[in-house]
């Protein structure tokens, strides 16, 4: 591997020329304005330092908001990459209509997410399909439909989340699974050893990479979660998640760009911090060649 | 020779692209959906043939994002040269100097016009008044039949109105009220009709003090939350509209738009609408609208101004709700018009539009508006205390006046 | 003995895999029963039935909404992009993966940057960004600051770094030069990777509606989520019409996912992890 920095610069040249024309100036321009009172309707602002910051971690508001986003991203994680999981080992075989399967699992994924929350707005409204499922269950709904009730509606949104991303990183652990030689399963039936056995000790060792690339993404996603919010709820009935309050501070009611800056940049810090962390517990040596 | 030859067709020529320079005239506004964006389309259309030399360049916004395209692109020093803006985000522009000071331009036919007082901030006239809107009280005939009522019976004070719910609501499976959860920006618009009809204000005469918790207020909300509590059905505004028509809610308080649902869908549903009831006869319902206003950064503005005065002429405005089914021109002269006038129900809305209170013109109503929903929310969905969640609102508001 | 077992197991499968489908699809499957409605019918549980059986709303949107415009917008732009990225994300990527220099891992470190904060704050710059290059409102506002995607990035860099550099380097003996080994040698071992990364951006980019919506105001630039939004009315949802354009929205996944969903499940050739 010849360590030619003007080969590896040219390589990564596309990136670093979208990343300085496109996304450099719109990244520091928000990052000053964190530390000003700007609003955007009005032409002069002051610069505050860390004001911002210092009240943000006052507002009950945007606390709630970090708090409801911890449980979104802590709620939806596990169970999505395990269910994601759970079903690409079922479409992984060779058997007759995978692809109908595949494509069904995989729909929802791809489907506009603003489509999908009206379509649940829907179907969880009073008197709606899913309050329907619930009593046959033996259950009560709640009474005013569930994304209209402080004990269900964050769970409401986070189920329809599951639902709607396992598709995607189902493909992604079904072309994991494909990169698995099937030498090494063949010679572990050899051994004797059953399908729980080579499952441990083949297929999830060499699943990590794939796992560890999943969380991450989903986290990182699962952290900005935005438009089911705004769709299904606008943050009523503790529904409220960072990037919402963000959107709400900065472009809704009195417009404080620079208060929204600042907490677009406390979410980026949790963001990083939690990225790192997962990064490090769950990454382990590629025990592969 | 040659050299006059050269200049007389020189001066033509120029007389010539003079006349085929067009000005271009942006328009951002919101009706984008099928049964009515054609319609606007041929108003434009109509517009440019009136002004040949005027083109309209329109471009669509949603009513979920289009108030942020609108704030990013002020924000960014652009926008358009003509904007429709809803009532309540009127005062916060002006204020930041966006918007054109009309006053010159449009005193002149002021009192043919309904709703200009939404448009006036600091004496100062910033937007012409377009298509207006109410809220009235609908009621299923059937139930009121059915509970025992006179064939056309309506209540007309709030006390009869409380009684006729609760007993509407006995009937089975039947609820009295419908009752809007907490939604943005349409939780405040219902209970502020109880709260004008009571008497109550949000800020004093003068303009100096929040008397949002004064008894009257809290009377207002005691009764709205009476309401909701013993027979109200409890939904989006969605899903109460969906139960109204099919016959599962005694009363609501709807705008315009559900005339053209029930029209556009179908439905066989018997039902009145009536004016919103109040301590005699008739309350104080809620009035808004959606308005047209100049970019004061406009190069265009002469133009523009043409635009926003034919757009809002009474022919086109006809033309419009009639398309729309909407029920509250902004044009005197349109409401007299004979499609108007021969439908009960829209005769109700234009009554109702007289006898509505609009919210006060500030550039932070959206966010008092904000504080308002929220202690209604407090009252009915969280503590339960109507004085107190009020008196909490005042102190909000109050706080936020003197920053 | 063996073959009752295998019928056994094949049922049990099928039910499993079909009671998962059903809960899967069912927002879909009512999605496209309520874009076959007339406006007579009700979204209501018991709605099944009612509003009968019309392609009604799906004329309506290809003649008179002129949704054929916005498809095309769409796939232009969608192709245009999904074409950069699948070259510029396997470039990048792969430097990422197999030059472990500190400027490279401060680059990535700017990729995961970008994918951290959130569209609101970055929208405002970039809406001036745009109109001082005059690309604002054009079909480059749409494309060129999403030729790259960071989330590309990331997953080439990630399926790179699981291929042995063996191969590469038996190339490079053989006397093969640095684009002959990028293109001929390491794409091809990517197709998975890449498949899944058309997928990613291609449906991202389709599904995309705040940059098309700030950046653009023609009509001729509309895409299919801002059209689709303008289906809203103030205080009404046109169900059907919606719902009919959300089901023709969603039809190009299904073309797209049935070609490209054998290059991910195909798997690289077992040559390449023999040793």
């Amino acid at each position: 591997m010849r360590q030619s920095r003007a080969s590896s610069l040219v390589l990564s040249l596309p990136w670093i020329v979208t990343f300085v024309l496109f996304w450099l100036f719109p990244l520091l321009y928000s990052l000053v304005m964190g530390f000003t009172d700007y609003r955007l309707l009005a032409p002069e602002f002051d610069w505050v330092g860390w004001s911002n910051y210092r009240e943000l971690f006052a507002d009950d508001d945007f606390l709630a908001a970090l708090k409801n986003t911890f449980v979104f991203v802590l709620g939806t994680i596990p169970v999505t990459t395990v269910i994601a999981l759970v079903l690409a080992l079922l479409v992984s075989g060779g058997f007759k209509g995978r692809a109908l399967f595949r494509a069904g699992y995989f729909l929802p994924s791809v489907t506009a997410m603003v489509v999908i929350a009206l379509i649940f707005t829907n179907l969880y409204q009073r008197g709606g399909y899913v309050a329907l499922l619930v009593q046959l269950a033996g259950l009560t709904p709640p009474e005013h439909g569930f994304l209209f009730d402080r004990a269900t509606a964050l769970y409401s949104i986070m189920a329809m989340d599951v639902w709607m991303s396992v598709g995607y990183y189902m493909l992604i652990f079904l072309a994991g699974l494909k990169a698995i030689p099937n030498e090494l399963y063949e010679a572990a039936v050899l051994t004797g050893a059953g399908w729980w056995r080579s499952f441990r000790s083949i297929t999830l060792p060499l699943l990590k990479p794939v796992a560890l690339f999943i969380i991450m993404i989903n986290s990182i996603k699962s952290f900005q979660v935005f438009v089911e919010v705004f769709v299904m709820t606008k943050g009523k009935f503790d529904t409220a998640t960072a990037v919402y309050f963000i959107y709400e501070q900065g472009l809704q009611t009195e417009f404080r760009f620079g208060y929204a800056s600042a907490a677009a940049y406390v979410l980026f810090v949790v963001i990083a911090l939690f990225s790192i962390v997962q990064f490090i517990l769950l990454r382990r040596r590629q025990a592969l060649w | 020779m040659i050299r006059i030859y050269l200049i007389v067709f020189l001066f033509f020529a120029l007389l010539g692209s003079q006349a085929l320079a067009k000005t271009t005239v942006e328009w951002w506004q919101f009706w984008t959906d099928p049964s009515v964006k054609p319609t606007i389309q041929a108003i434009v259309d109509d517009f440019e043939k009136a002004y040949p030399d005027i083109e309209v360049k329109l471009t669509d916004l949603t009513w979920a994002n289009g108030h942020e395209k609108i704030v990013i692109a002020f924000a960014s020093g652009a926008g358009p040269d003509v904007l429709e803006l809803g009532s309540d985000w009127i005062a916060q522009f002006a204020v930041a100097g966006h918007l054109r000071d009309l006053s010159d331009n449009l005193s002149a036919d002021s009192n043919q016009y309904q709703g200009y007082s939404m448009a006036t901030y600091d004496g100062r006239l910033y937007a012409k008044p377009w298509i207006l809107g109410t809220r009235v009280l609908f009621a299923n005939r059937d139930l009121l039949n059915q509970a025992g009522f006179e064939p056309d019976y309506l209540p007309v004070t709030l006390d009869h109105f409380k009684a006729a719910t609760l007993r509407v609501s006995k009937l089975n499976g039947v609820y009295g009220w419908g009752s809007n959860t907490a939604e943005k920006h349409r939780l405040y618009k219902k209970y502020l009709p109880f709260f004008w009809t009571k008497g109550a204000q949000v800020f004093s005469d003068d303009g100096r003090y929040c008397v949002l918790s004064s008894d009257l207020a809290i009377q207002a909300l005691q009764l709205y939350k009476d309401l909701h509590d013993s027979c109200g059905y409890v939904a989006s505004q969605r899903g109460i509209e969906d139960a109204f028509l099919e016959g599962k809610i005694g009363f609501i308080l709807s705008g315009d738009w559900l005339l053209k649902r029930i029209e556009l869908e179908k439905r066989e549903i018997n039902f009145v609408t009536t004016l919103f009831p109040g301590l005699k006869f008739p309350g104080r319902s809620f009035m808004g609208g959606e308005f047209l206003a100049v970019n004061a950064a406009s190069k265009n503005s002469e133009a523009a101004i043409k635009l926003i005065d034919f757009v809002t002429s009474a022919q086109a405005q006809v033309r419009f709700c009639k398309a729309n089914r909407s029920a509250n021109p902004s044009s005197k002269q349109a409401q007299q018009d004979e499609y108007f006038q021969s439908n009960p129900h829209l005769q109700t809305f234009v009554k109702q539009l007289s006898l509505s209170n609009h919210p006060p013109v500030d550039p932070d109503w959206v966010n008092i508006e904000t504080i308002i929903e929220e202690a209604v929310e407090e009252a009915l969905f969280g503590s339960g205390r109507p004085a107190e969640a009020l008196r909490q609102a005042r102190q909000k508001i109050t706080d936020l006046k003197h920053r | 003995m063996v073959v009752r077992r295998n019928i056994r197991f094949e049922l049990l499968r099928y039910s499993v895999l079909g009671l998962i489908l059903v809960v899967m699809s069912y927002p879909l499957v009512w999605m496209l029963r309520i874009s076959l409605m007339d406006v007579t019918g009700s979204v209501a549980v018991s709605g099944w039935l009612s509003g009968g059986l019309t392609f009604a709303n799906y004329v309506d949107l290809l003649t008179q909404v002129g949704l054929g415009r916005y498809l095309f917008n769409s796939a232009l732009v969608g192709l245009c992009v999904t074409a950069g990225n699948i070259l510029f994300c396997f470039m990048t990527g792969y430097g990422l993966a197999r030059f472990r220099m500190l400027s490279n891992k401060l680059l990535f470190a700017s990729v995961i940057v970008v994918l951290m904060i959130p569209v609101h704050i970055i929208i405002i710059p970039l809406y001036v960004l745009m109109m001082k290059a005059g690309l604002y409102d054009s079909y480059w506002a749409l494309i060129l600051p999403f030729l790259v995607n960071p989330i590309g990035i990331f997953l080439v860099k990630q399926y790179v770094e699981t291929i042995p550099p063996s191969m590469e380097e038996a190339a490079r003996m053989d006397g093969a030069g640095d684009l002959r080994i990028l293109f001929a040698v390491v794409m091809p071992l990517c197709r998975p990777a890449l498949a899944v990364l058309a997928i990613q951006v291609f449906f991202t980019n389709w599904n995309s509606f705040l940059f098309p919506f700030i950046l653009t105001s023609s009509d001729d630039l509309r895409t299919l989520p801002v059209a689709l939004a303008m289906l809203q009315g103030h205080q009404a949802i046109d169900w059907p019409h919606l719902m009919a354009g959300s089901t023709i929205a969603v039809l190009p996944v299904l073309i797209v996912f049935v070609l490209l969903q054998r290059q991910i499940v195909s798997g690289i050739t077992a040559g390449a992890v023999k040793q």
